[in-house]
């Protein structure tokens, strides 16, 4: 699998957004329409106490990724309730066409005392294109269970002959706060299933993707897509601590294959997409998304600073 | 006699829930034969629906086992509390238990977004029901954020795997935004019989909006018809139980059926109890 890199196709610098605080431009991810591809991310803003809020917008680009037409006015969804799950933030999104409208599945982010935030997967629908979601309900549709006690986020869904997959994440491990420092945060690949993409039926616990860097390895934000006869998943993965800072332990893509999509085999070596010394994506790649459009396979991704200035693109080589 | 209780509050004023139990001599229920050594359950570890509280419990005899479904407690910053409902089990006849698992055995959803509370297990037929409230807003009242909540319902074939009801099961009575809780499901004469409790939304500290017991009943679990009028107890003229009465829970020893409430205060100095007046119709 060989990939040519486009480089950093959407730069908020170049292209500034008429609201929030004018950075972040995180976890890129494609719904492709007639004339153009709407690449939705999230975006934040800064709050009175310091504190970041992410708000879901979009960036419309020519269908080779080649231009910016225009970007979003206004976040495509409103916040969230008092003490609802997505209160303070959605983090990523994920958007399906589906029966005629577009699913959004966003992680909702709400704050919390003795760990930084609790976060869900919940449902929200377009029917202007993506222009605007309206929520379905104010919970989620995926969240806390038994053996999955914290953090479900990431949701990436696709249907496979009239059954609704869910690759997700979920929480294994908050480590105790040091001193004067935060608990950090272990989380793992899962997987569900639904008939309507509403009730879902968890695999309960079951980490689909095997470790590289031992049990704290963090991985986020798998998305799956097929290539010759094999199902592909790409995700992102770090070490748990000093990943903020040291550019040897951010996050990194990473890749499994699955030929009847229970059983994963890791192979990073298949993806040979390192950063390019002294560009936009030298110290971290994150958030991978790929999608399809007019034959083509492109990866949309976030480089250095967990997408602080905008996401880059790579093409998939025929 | 299970029950839940609180070491003194932190140096914030906030205060941990931990669940317990005493044991009352079955023919003499007001003599105290022993009380728990410990709580029945640690609190949760880092990051957990349930590390900062375990209350209120309810329990269910299996095979060889007692199951306690209780509601956990996490703090949050924009509102006070969250809490989801978790379970876990005692093979040595209910003085500890340990987690299924880490986190909730039933989960938020779209319509039940938030603060799911006072559980009561119960069996009827093959069938597990659980009784439960759920949150539908948080509303800002006097300065802090208060949640609205309802009494719902899943039910199981196993008390594991839960399907949810999804639907509010007693109508408000006394205003919209009227909180319920508590509601304990048995039953008797060819029906089944809901004890619960509801307050005003604002107020309720005081003896006139605050807690009260209230009655429903049924015929197939479903549909509910709301009688408060028939639930045969109101606040005492004074003492323990003159300001409210709330968290009924109504069991049967040796023939005789009862009903263990808490009273001023939400349980501050015990629980108490009240027997039943001839049959239930």
């Amino acid at each position: 699998m060989r990939w040519t890199k486009l480089g950093l196709v959407f730069d908020l610098r170049a292209h500034p957004l008429p609201f929030g605080s004018g950075g972040f431009a995180q976890s890129p991810q494609a719904l492709v329409l007639d004339d153009r591809v709407r690449i939705f991310f999230s975006t934040r803003s800064r709050e009175p106490d310091g504190l970041y809020l992410s708000h879901v917008a979009f960036v419309d680009m020519r269908k080779d990724l080649s231009a910016v037409l225009g970007v979003a006015h206004r976040p495509v969804i409103a916040a969230g309730d008092l003490g609802t799950f997505d209160e303070h933030g959605i983090f990523p999104m994920n958007v399906l066409r589906h029966d005629g409208v577009v699913y959004g599945y966003t992680t909702g982010w709400s704050r919390r005392v003795s760990v930084p935030v609790e976060t869900g997967i919940g449902l929200a629908v377009s029917r202007d294109e993506g222009l605007s979601f309206e929520r379905h309900g104010a919970g989620p549709v995926l969240s806390a269970t038994l053996n999955e006690p914290f953090l479900v986020a990431d949701g990436f869904v696709r249907v496979i002959d009239g059954l609704f997959h869910m690759w997700y994440i979920f929480g294994t491990a908050w480590s105790a706060a040091g001193a004067g420092a935060a608990p950090e945060r272990v989380y793992k690949i899962g997987h569900a299933t639904s008939a309507d993409g509403i009730a879902w039926t968890k695999e309960e616990g079951r980490r689909i993707v095997a470790d590289r860097l031992g049990p704290e390895e963090a991985q986020a934000l798998p998305c799956v897509f097929d290539s010759g006869t094999r199902r592909h998943m790409l995700f992102c993965y770090r070490e748990p601590v000093g990943f903020r800072t040291d550019p040897g332990r951010g996050y990194r893509i990473g890749h499994a294959w699955s030929d009847d999509l229970v059983d994963w085999t890791r192979d990073d070596a298949v993806l040979p997409l390192a950063g390019t010394p002294g560009e936009w994506d030298a110290d971290m790649q994150c958030y991978p998304h790929v999608f399809t459009c007019e034959g083509t396979t492109y990866l949309l991704y976030n480089g250095n600073a967990f997408g602080r200035f905008g996401f880059g693109a790579a093409r998939l080589d025929p | 006699m299970y029950f839940s209780c609180r070491p003194d509050a932190d140096a914030k004023g906030q205060y941990v829930s931990y669940s317990a139990y005493v044991d009352l001599d079955r023919q003499h229920l007001f003599k105290v034969r022993a009380v728990a050594e410990e709580p029945i359950l640690p609190l949760g570890g880092t990051g957990t629906f349930d590390e900062f509280g375990v209350y209120p419990v309810s329990v269910i005899r299996t095979d060889e086992e007692v199951r306690a479904y209780y509601a956990g407690w996490t703090r949050c910053v924009s509102v006070p509390f969250n809490t989801a409902i978790g379970c876990a089990v005692s093979r040595d006849g209910g003085r500890r238990f340990e987690r299924l698992g880490p986190g909730p055995i039933l989960p938020y959803s779209p319509d039940e977004p938030f603060v799911m509370s006072g559980p009561k297990v119960r069996r009827f037929g093959g069938t597990w029901y659980l009784f439960y409230i759920a949150g539908s807003a948080w509303k800002r009242v006097e300065g802090r954020a208060e949640p609205v909540y309802r009494i719902r319902m899943a039910t199981s074939p196993d008390g594991l795997t839960w399907t949810k009801a999804n639907r509010d099961l007693i109508p408000p009575r006394i205003e919209a935004d009227e909180a319920q809780a508590s509601p304990d499901v048995f039953e008797a004469g060819g029906r089944y019989h809901m004890y619960f409790c509801y307050r005003y939304s604002t107020g309720f500290r005081s003896r006139e909006r605050g807690y009260r017991i209230g009655y429903a009943w049924s015929t197939d679990l479903v549909s509910w018809t709301r009688d408060d009028a028939r639930c045969g107890i109101d606040v005492s003229e004074e003492g323990w139980d003159a300001q409210m009465i709330s968290y009924p829970h109504v069991f049967t020893v040796d023939g005789r059926t009862y009903l263990a409430y808490l009273g001023n205060e939400v349980g501050r100095g015990g629980f108490g109890l009240a027997a039943l007046d001839g049959a239930f119709d």
